[in-house]
């Protein structure tokens, strides 16, 4: 049942990462593009859940965590920059 | 007995699946449509819990009761119940760092507007510093 219906939830998500990707290029300021790539991350961790159980492999979950973690710090860094101008400290 | 609160498990891990995909599609157009950026964080902020966190539960009750994956099926439950609490912590917290160094820079204005409570506070402060 899972090799039928995941296929579909992948053509659903694969539209959503163009959009996605849109934002990105098109993007008019920096925070619209640290936005649309925190989504694009988030989904992408969604996707290798979804690819580890089409492919009924248990080891590609590991990449989802690190993944979900890299966004929030692209994020975290954007926005100190532009706050204070500096990164770090 | 068994065999049916695993297949009542899994149908409601592929409907939390497929909430999750129309979410996620819905946040994507919401992102390309929507005007301003203060009206897309709406929009992302549909993509991210709507469109990630919803789906993850889904894969973690699909992985504990599918029999396929084999011995390690609860390993990949777990991390993605992981990924789904710290993606619902860490999602809300980036978009509002974002949003507040977008109006604290002035980066984008912020157009639709009723009342804006910050800049006034802002205000008040560089005039307090002034005298």
């Amino acid at each position: 049942m899972l090799d039928i219906y995941l296929p579909i939830i992948f053509a659903i998500f694969l539209i959503a990462f163009t959009l996605y990707i849109i934002r990105i290029v098109k993007g008019p300021s920096v925070v619209d593009m640290a936005l649309a790539v925190d989504c694009l991350a988030f989904d992408l961790a969604v996707f290798i859940g979804l690819l580890t159980l089409y492919f009924r492999t248990p080891f590609l979950i590991i990449g989802a965590i690190a993944l979900a973690l890299w966004a929030y710090i692209l994020d975290i860094y954007i926005a100190k920059y532009f706050v204070r101008k500096e990164v770090g400290e | 007995m068994f065999e049916i609160v695993e297949w009542i498990v899994f149908i409601i891990g592929l409907i939390l699946v497929t909430i999750g995909a129309i979410c996620d599609l819905a946040g994507a157009l919401g992102l390309v449509r929507f005007p301003n950026f203060f009206v897309r964080l709406h929009a992302a902020t549909v993509g991210t819990i709507g469109g990630a966190v919803i789906p993850l539960f889904g894969v973690a009750l699909i992985a504990a009761v599918s029999s396929q994956i084999g011995p390690f099926r609860w390993a990949v439950a777990g991390g993605a119940m992981i990924t789904a609490v710290l993606i619902m912590i860490i999602a809300p917290a980036g978009s509002h760092a974002l949003a507040y160094a977008a109006h604290k820079a002035k980066i984008v204005p912020v157009e639709p507007k009723v009342c804006d409570l910050l800049e006034e506070h802002e205000k008040k402060k560089m005039e307090a510093k002034k005298k």
